[in-house]
């Protein structure tokens, strides 16, 4: 895992990635912090943060497009899956070099808070949560792009996918505002996961009949539900959809409360993409 | 040392390895031949743990691939298709991520790698950026890969390709020497590279072994004639009617003239009937030299081109 994790930090500084990556989120971060803080003399470095995160999002493919991509076009990956190294540890090792290159990035803007403090009084502990919570908004955001970066051979689409989808995650909280928020659409809603459920279920075993059962117990469940607690289908599109709601989270590092909550949630978060990554690439294995 | 039994492996309705049995001795190098397509580098893939199998199982010194992957993949050194090298690391630096992900640690790691560096000759760019090297040297810094920890199984998959003569002979000289304390499984699309190093030859075609055997037991089994190709100064008619009267001969062709004044020969003589005698008799006679005379054994080339074409089954 150390193996893999020294392999990429020195692809990245040894391919222009790694820099431009890093350059890009300095350049922003230095500019934000000239405007909002020097300019109008506000000791307020969390906004700086929380205005980085577009940017953010706009370049985390370039650190992730490679990742999987590479391997699998230059068929690099048949060496890594032949030697005695298991695949989760392939992958991790892989996402945590991703990790440290951003954990880098962030440890030199700390210059910014440490310029301020010699100018006037910066809340250390409002500092520091802002910190935490924008390294573990983009590890989760990282571990999209890794698990997007193993679909595919090809480094434009990956990147390309990851863009899509992190703008995805920058308006839903915006979509889920305007979405009805009525009991018939959140049924509706249940009744249309459950069919997906049971298509996904139909494409991983291609039997008819367990997904046809899957489908029916599915529709049945929410039927149930419905009668016993009707109730817990108002909003419930909101409700799932704000799953995914990554910025909605970070807004509490940035206003200052530290709770463990979101920090769970960009835990699991990241955890979850990884294993999917992990299973994708095993897939490819037996397909 | 290495066990497959009822390997098969489907792409969708693509049946690309089809209940592939076979065993590996211990020390022995055993040539992998085929057309292109034929599933030769997919049972590599699946041997190496790669991809896994559909149905069967690889056992690599009794312990399976895809049970315990680790253990099976310790003693495998794989050289695939397409060497695996980071264009962007040097030689030095793609060897020593190479000993970091095999795990091998202490002192002789060094010396191992310094070691395999001379062993195919590619001390010289050890400093140089994989991308920028040819062809050749690419290849050698895979087999180099392939090699690191001295696993004891070896499975190199076209092993010179894109090597110029010299080389051919050297990385075919290093496979035999290696040949002495490891079990190697190599493929190729050559021929005489298969019979100068293997010991045994399977030949798959369509994902089913048509033939197994060592290479001269292969050449001595399908012929069922020897043959003989001659020149001789003399009339072309007078020639083969000489010919005509000798013994054992099943078949007499003419090639034609390819040489003033003389005539080209083909006879096809009874295997039990050794001709060159009274055929040298028979024309001193007659008082025309003889010119030319080869022995046109079967060939692995013939054997080849008759198991995968014909679908016959050999034994």
């Amino acid at each position: 895992m150390l193996a893999i994790l020294k392999k990429e930090l020195n692809t990245y500084f040894k391919s222009m990635t790694g820099y431009i990556f890093m350059a890009s989120l300095l350049f922003f971060v230095g500019l934000f912090f000239v405007l909002t803080n020097l300019m109008r003399m506000s000791p307020q470095y969390n906004s700086v943060l929380s205005n980085i995160t577009f940017v953010f999002m706009l370049i985390v493919p370039i650190l992730t497009m490679r990742l999987m991509a590479e391997e699998a076009k230059q068929k690099t990956d048949q060496l890594l899956l032949t030697s005695p190294i298991s695949l989760p540890k392939i992958v991790i090792g892989k996402y945590l070099g991703a990790v440290s290159v951003l954990l880098l990035t962030l440890m030199i803007t700390f210059i910014y808070p440490l310029i301020l403090s010699t100018m006037g009084t910066v809340n250390w502990g409002e500092v520091f949560g802002g910190y935490i919570g924008f390294f573990l908004f983009g590890s989760a955001l990282i571990a999209v792009g890794l698990f997007i970066s193993s679909l595919t051979d090809n480094q434009v689409i990956a990147a390309v996918a990851t863009f899509t989808v992190l703008l995805l995650f920058w308006f839903i909280d915006a979509i889920i505002s305007s979405l009805p928020a009525d009991q018939t659409s959140g049924l509706i809603f249940a009744a249309i996961l459950a069919a997906a459920i049971a298509f996904v279920f139909y494409t991983a075993t291609r039997n008819w009949y367990i997904s046809g059962g899957i489908f029916l117990l599915g529709v049945l469940a929410v039927a149930a539900g419905y009668f016993i607690k009707p109730s817990i289908y108002s909003g419930l599109i909101a409700k799932v959809l704000s799953w995914f709601s990554l910025l909605s989270r970070y807004q509490d590092f940035s206003l200052g409360i530290f709770s463990i909550s979101p920090i769970v949630y960009y835990i699991s978060f990241s955890s979850v993409f990884v294993y999917l990554t992990v299973r994708m690439l095993e897939k490819k294995r037996w397909s | 040392m290495i066990q497959v039994e009822n390997l098969t492996k489907r792409y969708g309705q693509h049946l690309a390895v089809d209940s592939i049995s076979f065993t590996v001795e211990t020390g022995e190098i055993l040539g992998f031949l085929g057309p292109n397509g034929a599933g030769k580098s997919t049972t590599m893939n699946i041997l190496t743990g790669y991809i896994s199998a559909t149905e069967g199982q690889a056992l690599i010194n009794g312990i399976d691939i895809l049970e315990q992957p680790e253990e099976a993949k310790k003693m495998i050194g794989y050289l695939p298709e397409f060497p695996p090298l980071y264009g962007d690391m040097t030689v030095s630096e793609y060897l020593d991520f190479v000993s970091d992900i095999k795990g091998i640690t202490g002192a002789n790691r060094k010396k191992n790698m310094e070691k395999i560096m001379d062993l195919v000759k590619i001390g010289d760019v050890r400093g140089r950026m994989i991308k920028n090297l040819s062809k050749g040297y690419k290849q050698r810094v895979g087999l180099a890969q392939s090699l690191l920890g001295n696993p004891e199984v070896l499975i190199l998959d076209e092993p010179t390709v894109g090597l110029d003569p010299k080389q051919i002979i050297e990385i075919r000289n290093l496979i035999k020497d290696l040949g002495k304390d490891h079990t190697i499984i190599l493929s190729s699309h050559i021929l005489p590279e298969v019979s100068a190093v293997c010991e045994r030859v399977i030949i798959i075609n369509k994902g089913k072994i048509v033939a197994s055997d060592t290479p001269d037991n292969l050449s001595r089994g399908l012929g069922n004639s020897s043959r003989l190709n001659l020149r001789i100064a003399g009339q072309e008619k007078s020639v083969l009617k000489a010919i005509q009267e000798l013994h054992g001969i099943i078949h007499l062709e003419s090639l034609g003239v390819r040489e003033p004044g003389t005539v080209d020969v083909m006879v096809e003589a009874d295997p039990n009937v050794d001709l060159r005698r009274p055929l040298f008799h028979a024309m001193a006679r007659a008082s025309y030299p003889i010119l030319m005379m080869k022995s046109m054994d079967m060939t692995l080339e013939d054997i080849f081109l008759q198991v995968t074409t014909q679908e016959k089954e050999v034994r």
